[in-house]
């Protein structure tokens, strides 16, 4: 197998150009948009570097290891991250990858027998296929990272204050208030509590598609600071089904004043702080 | 809960973590808008798998929620949500369903509210095995 596999090597060494030559002409058939989007020059640099690396992985394919092994793999991992960035599908990705098998063939149907044949194909497939694995897996890695990030600008949504009247401070909720946003929540409510020597602080929970038990708790304890500091908070946005949910889970907000709409809250808030809209 | 039948295919969701609640939420509320389940049904159904999911998460880490409709009895129709994980399990399970009874720093409403909740709750716990709770609202 290793003697086999030493002359395949050497095989495409000698015939590298008409290799290139066919690989490339199978690209631009089958893969054109990968083509177009790295460019012709590129593609080509791309292609001859992968051969020469595949060229010397030949005769040692097992051993992963082998420093041309990895430099393939690299260059294959780059051109398929850049892929999935310019939204190209991994399918092509892949064929750029498969089509190096028509170019190859060829070659080694003109120079073996029957029996050497079936065996250097088999060789030169397993690479292959191999390396064409790889790329689906760094497709879907890059897919992952992005993933991360969109969930990590997800989470950065911050938490706005709005002024909406001398002493009177309003917060909208959107989201999920998991621990981390309530954190953010708290700490944003409370500065501005103290910076702004608001009375009222109005939390708008419109945007909260569940209001479970966990809301419900974060929601008591943001009250209950806010109280510590003199403020009044008001809970706006309760809505009809949200207010019987609330009572069957057999949550007890009764520390907490709560209104229906934005406009009550803001008319109960000015009437705490003795104001008047003119 | 014997007066009910699986009449549709099943979704399976596993949770791990709480973006997977979200989406457990999501799909309840998109399956239970299919079946033209009332706003207020949604909400209070919505709800309680809230409650149900977090508490595998905060509980025993992770597990699954399963989906499906089901027909009861003169022909009515129902959604049915099985939740289960293989954490520590309830030691108490009457004492964890009461009010203001929390492991977990929380209010201590979330188990029994969510049978509140819900038209048929069914809760079965094995300690140091896992926990089940499956419940159906009808149409």
């Amino acid at each position: 197998m290793k003697a086999l596999n030493k002359e395949v090597s050497l095989l495409l060494s000698k015939h590298r150009e008409k290799i290139f030559e066919l690989w490339n002409k199978q690209l631009i058939l089958r893969a054109r948009s990968l083509v177009e989007a790295v460019g012709i020059d590129e593609t080509k640099q791309m292609t001859l570097d992968i051969l020469g690396h595949f060229i010397n992985v030949m005769p040692d394919q097992d051993d992963q290891a082998n420093d041309s092994y990895q430099k393939v793999l690299k260059i294959l991992a780059a051109m398929s991250r850049k892929m999935t960035l310019q939204n190209i599908t991994p399918s092509e990705t892949a064929i750029f990858v498969f089509s190096m098998k028509n170019s190859i063939f060829p070659v080694l149907q003109d120079e073996f027998d029957e029996k050497k044949l079936a065996d250097a194909i088999m060789a030169v497939n397993q690479l292959i296929d191999l390396l064409g694995i790889n790329t689906f897996e760094t497709y879907l890695e890059s897919r992952e990272e992005i993933i991360n990030e969109q969930q990590q600008a997800f989470k950065e949504v911050s938490v706005p204050v709005v002024k909406v009247w001398d002493r009177i401070i309003m917060i909208p909720l959107i989201g999920m208030l998991d621990s981390e946003r309530t954190q953010m929540m708290m700490e944003i409510l409370l500065e501005a509590l103290e910076n702004s020597q608001s009375k009222v602080a109005i939390l708008d929970i419109s945007g909260i598609p569940v209001v479970d038990t966990l809301v419900a708790r974060h929601l008591i304890t943001a009250a209950s600071a806010a109280q510590l500091m003199g403020a009044e908070c008001i809970i706006t946005g309760v809505r009809a089904r949200i207010a019987q949910t609330l009572v069957q889970l057999g949550v007890d907000l009764g520390g907490v004043v709560t209104r229906t709409t934005m406009a009550d809250g803001l008319q109960l808030a000015l009437e705490l702080t003795d104001q008047q809209m003119h | 809960m014997p007066n009910s039948r699986q009449n549709s295919e099943s979704f399976e969701i596993m949770i791990s973590n709480f973006e997977d609640i979200i989406l457990a939420r999501q799909k309840v509320k998109f399956l239970m808008g299919e079946m033209c389940f009332s706003l207020l049904a949604q909400t209070r159904i919505v709800t309680a798998v809230s409650e149900l999911a977090r508490n595998m998460v905060t509980h025993a880490g992770q597990g699954k929620m399963t989906l499906f409709q089901v027909d009861g009895k003169r022909k009515t129709r129902g959604l049915k949500c099985i939740f289960e994980d293989k954490g520590p399990g309830i030691q108490n399970i009457d004492e964890a369903m009461q009010e203001g009874f929390s492991t977990a720093n929380s209010l201590g409403l979330g188990l029994g509210g969510a049978k509140k909740l819900c038209n048929e709750f069914k809760i079965e716990s094995v300690p140091g095995k896992g926990t089940s709770i499956s419940i159906i609202e009808w149409l």
